[in-house]
């Protein structure tokens, strides 16, 4: 039983603020009961079941995957996982196994205490000792007669300090957790919180909350308490010196989040990229496609002082928008004719197009999907339902789509690191039960989806939140609850997702796997980034251009200060590898010959709408074969050799290069050398060759009037510049 | 970053990339034991490692540990059978390796909790729980960059479909890309099998080969727009030189090259690497394959078997799939030894979890990683004995535990490769090739 309250406090993000820790820590202290270890003991009050016992049996493992909290138990005893279910877990302590896990005659022989103190056999071993606090509270909670009546709910956990910078690794310091109930009263748990670090290998904490950090930078340690979970973050400046760059340039309110970050780690950042560097990046990252020598010398030449907004105006409403867009789009939807057939995907490919064309805005165009009925070869997002092959599998396709979570550990047993339980998996996959996948898209009379556990049909479920009645249109729910705008997920996993596409790195990496035991590295930049694409209606473009114009956006990718190792604060833009259709037409672009898709007119390859499309290059290139979500740089032969072998001895660019009626037979003709090497570096690098490029090339290239020989030595330069490390990039 | 002989990789690249002709093949296949100084941690280790990876999760209870005396819906339909070895059974359709079981070892105790492909197959693969934070190698990456001597072929080649199940799990994790295998997706029991792009482009003369390479380390020398100092961005001018110099290596040495050609093979010794329904077994001629490759100099195969993953029907996949299996690995042995190659070769059959142990409707098999078992052959492994033991139904261990961790740690020492080492991420961490777990002792000779 979860409120939409509760789910939104999971994800949502404290306020960055100059949080004076050790104050808030002796507040604490004076508004609860100032014990480290609590309720009970002291004698104030009788400890209860949800709010003092399930704690204990979180922070002692009990409930946890591998113990009573796995989906089949262990010894006879079934836990909800973390104490997601209180109710349970009491029926199960309570009131199963004839009553002799509790005995309120004699507290001391319940088998709750017996066996976790292991003063007879317990396959867990020893979890409470008589003499610790844990023991005392349940001993008491029974002794008082082990109901189930609680008092106050938790409402809030109170942490501090959320974010700390610390000066040294040698320093400690002491987490402090409060639960804030509704009957207005706090209380110090920081006894029952369970603390992990997101990598153990750089901070360590205590089983009381304290800390110690074990390497500089960034890192965070995730709380839970209950239901609820949050995040503390820990830095130690990656030096003791303070950074060269004193002043940062801030352009929007992305900056001032990255900068903050920044000032904490005394990171220096690296200064604006040159107008030759920004034009090539935007024109790739927006539209795929390298700017014309024409188009770059436009630009350089322009001498208003907006024209890096303008550019990026323009570039928005160019066709080849459409096209880059789309194709990561059917990436991410796993558009491809095997499953769909050609018709199917074509028409897919089709609506999608136009979504991106007409900017619509992503919430109605995610409603539309999952609402979409019909002839999947006339409705294009009729197809959204085929991908999958059933109900399961669009659980998943849905939930890590859309949701950016993976939902797939749920299906067997409770998902150990997050708070998906089966009921969740089971109980969305019943949302698309009664789908039939068929060419004609429609709903049925009947289709159940069966639950592992009772073995029979789940109910459909709003994952995290409420059942929903199978006859109720429970697509439709889950729609409006998926898009509605207080939901934690959608939102923030689309910008995330933009956000990794313009930045080369998600706030969140995985990008779908979005978890409280994951946290972003901006957690701030990423709920400003969320609120703002709300209150913008969900508008992708505007999103671009808001990321876009921001400084850590335009950086140059060149270390400077002490920043050469940062590949995650965006102290300097991160350089990344030209996507695999990309690639395929900027090599397209130089040569000027246009690759073959068999079959089609199409002679761009971002314009491809199926991934059954036969194409090597793109093959070799790694590109995503959309039968499974593809994240980027996950394949085996990618940067691989028979890659780098098909460059040197195959066809795909060898052909271009030999091709007669190629730009660089073109340009041989009637051009001096130093003006073609000029034309080719404009062309891949967009930019004129430095006078040491150019001279180390015109004495290179020399071939004494030997045409054969200059046509040779011009495709080997060529060639190489196909290959070099500049033109793969985007820098 | 240094690699496991203290040599930076940049020097590396310096001494072993430029002379594109400077290597010998004799050079390179007469070297020294690949993990240098950290062999000497045990006095036998395995210079190399054949991995033949059953991709889905066979079956423990109709491979190595069938329960004949469990009901019948546990049991399924295959019977034990007894081998060469006193006392140890295996699946009836494992005739020809009954034969040779005393060159074997078999685990029947190895657990795991991860019972999703992905995810178990992670852990199998590099002996680490899959982490949010960091992808870890596979151990043929790790090999690669523990090969401490240059290679005309790659040092670590993965033969099977591209497909997996296992999907990363392959790759080269937090190391460098260069450590990343060599894939053949080709299918070498096809007549018309061979390696892509290998030879020479018609008309392209080698002059020009050669030029192409120094013009290209020109253009990024001569740079200033990427930078060059982080070797750790998606685009990095020195593992592009890196890749290019690997390849260059390649199609240069005509010996190399010959690694890859399977008729060279004599018939009769590619049939004894097993044929269904009279035609080659695509399992059988990838592990023929695998021979020639380790024979020539590659450090680490892995060759992929498909189609484990039996949710129904399991018995007429396995009728087709275990004599396969059965032949291929039977000849690999005993090819492996006849050349002398067998006693500095691991030999190690696995998938990433077992199944199980109760048929379910559609009589197949479900994903069980409570047990499963391995199969082990050649370097310094104590052949002709089992190791652990699982309950008479198959549901978990009840003697001798082993975790992928205690597997990798053990697959480790016997490639004399330190699991203590630690090799640097991205991030500049320092990370352990395999931390903790125990050597499975008793599997050492």
């Amino acid at each position: 039983m979860k409120s939409s309250i509760e789910v939104c406090r999971q994800y949502a993000v404290r306020p960055v603020t100059a949080i004076r820790h050790v104050a808030v820590a002796a507040l604490i202290w004076m508004l609860g009961w100032g014990g480290s270890w609590a309720a009970a003991s002291d004698g104030l009050s009788i400890p209860e079941f949800k709010n003092d016992v399930v704690p204990v049996l979180t922070k002692s493992g009990c409930n946890s995957a591998a113990c009573h909290g796995a989906a089949i138990g262990r010894g006879g005893l079934r836990l909800s996982l973390l104490g997601y279910d209180p109710e349970h877990d009491y029926q199960q302590l309570v009131n199963q196994f004839k009553g002799r896990r509790v005995n309120v005659a004699d507290p001391e022989k319940s088998l709750m205490l017996l066996k976790p103190s292991r003063q007879i056999r317990h396959g867990g071993g020893r979890r409470l000792a008589i003499d610790q606090p844990g023991y005392e509270i349940v001993r008491q909670w029974i002794a008082a007669g082990a109901d189930m009546a609680a008092r106050r709910n938790v409402v809030d956990l109170i942490v501090a300090p959320a974010e700390i910078t610390l000066e040294s690794l040698d320093e400690q310091f002491q987490i402090s957790i409060a639960a804030k109930y509704d009957d207005g009263s706090t209380r110090d748990v920081t006894r029952w919180t369970v603390f992990e670090p997101s990598d153990r290998a750089a901070v360590r904490c205590d089983s009381g909350g304290k800390v110690t950090v074990l390497r500089r930078g960034q890192s965070s340690l995730m709380v839970r308490f209950l239901g609820f979970v949050d995040c503390v973050t820990v830095t130690v400046p990656l030096t003791d010196q303070p950074p060269a760059t004193a002043s940062r340039p801030a352009s929007n309110y992305i900056d001032e989040h990255i900068n903050r970050v920044l000032d904490r780690l005394r990171l220096d950042h690296s200064p604006k990229s040159n107008d030759a560097t920004f034009v090539r990046r935007i024109y790739l990252d927006l539209i795929g496609t390298l700017p014309t020598p024409a188009e770059t010398k436009k630009f350089l030449h322009d001498s208003s002082p907006d024209k890096r907004d303008e550019l990026v105006e323009r570039l928005m409403q160019r066709s080849e928008f459409v096209d880059h867009w789309s194709y990561k789009w059917s990436d991410l939807l796993r558009i491809e004719s095997r499953r769909l057939g050609e018709t199917g995907a074509s028409a897919f490919h089709q609506w999608l197009r136009q979504q991106i064309a007409d900017n619509r805005p992503l919430d109605e165009f995610a409603n539309e999907l999952l609402s979409a009925r019909g002839d999947a070869h006339a409705t294009g997002a009729a197809n959204f339902h085929r991908v999958p092959m059933d109900a399961r599998q669009q659980a998943e396709y849905v939930s890590q789509v859309f949701l950016g979570i993976r939902l797939q550990c749920a299906n067997c047993h409770n998902h150990p690191l997050d708070r998906w339980s089966q009921d969740d998996y089971h109980g969305l996959a019943a949302v698309f039960a009664r789908i039939d996948r068929g060419q004609v898209v429609k709903i049925d009379e009947r289709g159940e989806v069966i639950h592992p556990t009772t073995g029979k049909a789940a109910k459909p479920r709003i994952p995290g939140e409420i059942f929903l009645d199978q006859s109720d249109n429970p697509r439709q729910k889950l729609a409006e609850w998926m898009t509605d705008e207080t939901n934690p997920f959608f939102a923030r996993n689309l910008v995330n997702r933009v956000w990794r596409e313009m930045m080369g790195r998600g706030l969140v990496e995985p990008v779908d796997d979005h978890r409280p035991t994951n946290p972003p590295t901006h957690p701030a930049l990423l709920a400003a980034l969320h609120k703002d694409f709300i209150e913008n209606q969900f508008n992708l473009r505007q999103l671009i251009q808001t990321i876009v114009q921001s400084e850590a956006y335009q950086r140059s990718g060149l270390a400077s200060g002490n920043n050469h190792n940062d590949q995650t604060f965006y102290a300097r833009s991160i350089s990344r590898r030209l996507s695999p259709p990309v690639m395929v037409d900027a090599v397209s672009a130089v040569t000027g010959i246009a690759e073959q898709f068999a079959g089609l007119d199409a002679t761009r390859a971002i314009s491809l709408g199926d991934s059954q499309i036969r194409s090597l290059p793109l093959d070799l290139l790694g590109r995503c074969r959309r039968d499974s979500s593809c994240t980027p740089n996950q394949g085996t032969s990618g940067d691989g050799l028979p890659l780098t072998l098909h460059i040197i001895n195959g066809s795909w660019i060898n052909d271009k290069l030999d091709d007669p009626n190629g730009r660089l037979r073109q340009l041989l003709n009637g051009n001096d050398d130093q003006t073609v090497i000029e034309q080719f570096y404009w062309l891949a690098y967009c930019r004129p060759p430095s006078p040491a490029e150019r001279d180390y090339w015109v004495q290179q290239l020399a071939s004494d009037g030997d045409a054969t020989k200059r046509a040779t030595l011009f495709a080997d330069f060529v060639w190489a510049i196909l290959n070099s490390t500049e033109f793969r990039a985007i820098h | 970053m240094k690699r496991c002989d203290g040599v930076h990789r940049r020097e590396f690249l310096r001494v072993g990339g430029i002379p594109l002709l400077g290597l010998s093949l004799g050079s390179v296949l007469s070297g020294p034991t690949w993990a240098g100084n950290l062999a000497n941690r045990r006095r036998i280790t395995a210079r190399n490692c054949i991995l033949i990876w059953l991709d889905g999760g066979p079956s423990h209870m109709d491979t190595f540990d069938l329960k004949p005396d469990a009901p019948s819906e546990v049991r399924g339909e295959l019977r034990p059978i007894a081998t060469n070895v006193d006392g140890m059974q295996i699946s009836q359709h494992f005739e020809q390796l009954a034969k040779t079981a005393d060159k074997i070892c078999v685990i029947r105790s190895l657990t795991s909790e991860l019972g999703v492909h992905g995810l178990g197959s992670q852990y199998v693969l590099t002996g680490h729980k899959p982490s949010p934070v960091l992808q870890y190698p596979s151990f043929g990456s790790v090999a690669a960059r523990c090969s401490d001597q240059p290679s005309l072929l790659p040092p670590y080649i993965t033969v099977g479909e591209q497909q997996l199940q296992a999907g990363s799990s392959l790759g080269s994790g937090y190391l460098p890309d260069t450590y990343s295998p060599f894939a053949i997706e080709a299918d070498p029991s096809r007549p018309e099998f061979r390696v892509r792009d290998l030879d020479m482009r018609r008309g392209m003369t080698l002059e020009s080969l050669q030029r192409r390479r120094e013009f290209l380390n020109a253009l990024d020398q001569l740079s200033d727009q990427v930078e060059k100092s982080a070797i750790q961005d998606g685009v990095d001018a020195a593992a592009n030189q890196d890749a290019f110099g690997r390849a260059y290596r390649l199609i240069l040495s005509e010996q190399a090259k010959q690694a890859f050609d399977l008729t060279a093979e004599p018939g009769a010794l590619r049939d004894r690497y097993g044929k269904i329904y009279n035609r080659r077994s695509r399992v059988g001629q990838s592990c023929l394959l695998a021979r020639r490759l380790i024979e020539a100099g590659c450090r680490f195969v892995t060759v992929t078997d498909s189609g484990w993953d039996m949710h129904g029907g399991i018995y007429q996949a396995l009728q087709r799939k275990l004599p396969a299996l059965d032949q291929a690995i039977s000849a690999l042995i005993g090819d492996l030894d006849q050349r002398g190659l067998l006693s500095e070769t691991l030999v190690l059959v696995l998938g990433e979890f077992g199944r199980t142990p109760r048929l379910n409707a559609a009589a197949g098999r479900d994903h069980w990683p409570r047990a499963f078992s391995a199969m082990m052959a050649g370097g310094p492994v104590k052949t002709g004995q089992v190791i652990g033991t699982t309950d008479p139904r198959g549901y978990q261990p009840v003697d001798r535990p082993v975790s992928p961790t205690d597997l990798a740690r053990t697959v480790y020492e016997m490639l004399g490769i330190d699991p203590d080492r630690k090799f640097l991420t991205d991030g500049g961490r320092p990370v352990m090739v395999s931390p903790g777990g125990q050597t499975i002792d008793e599997c050492l000779a």
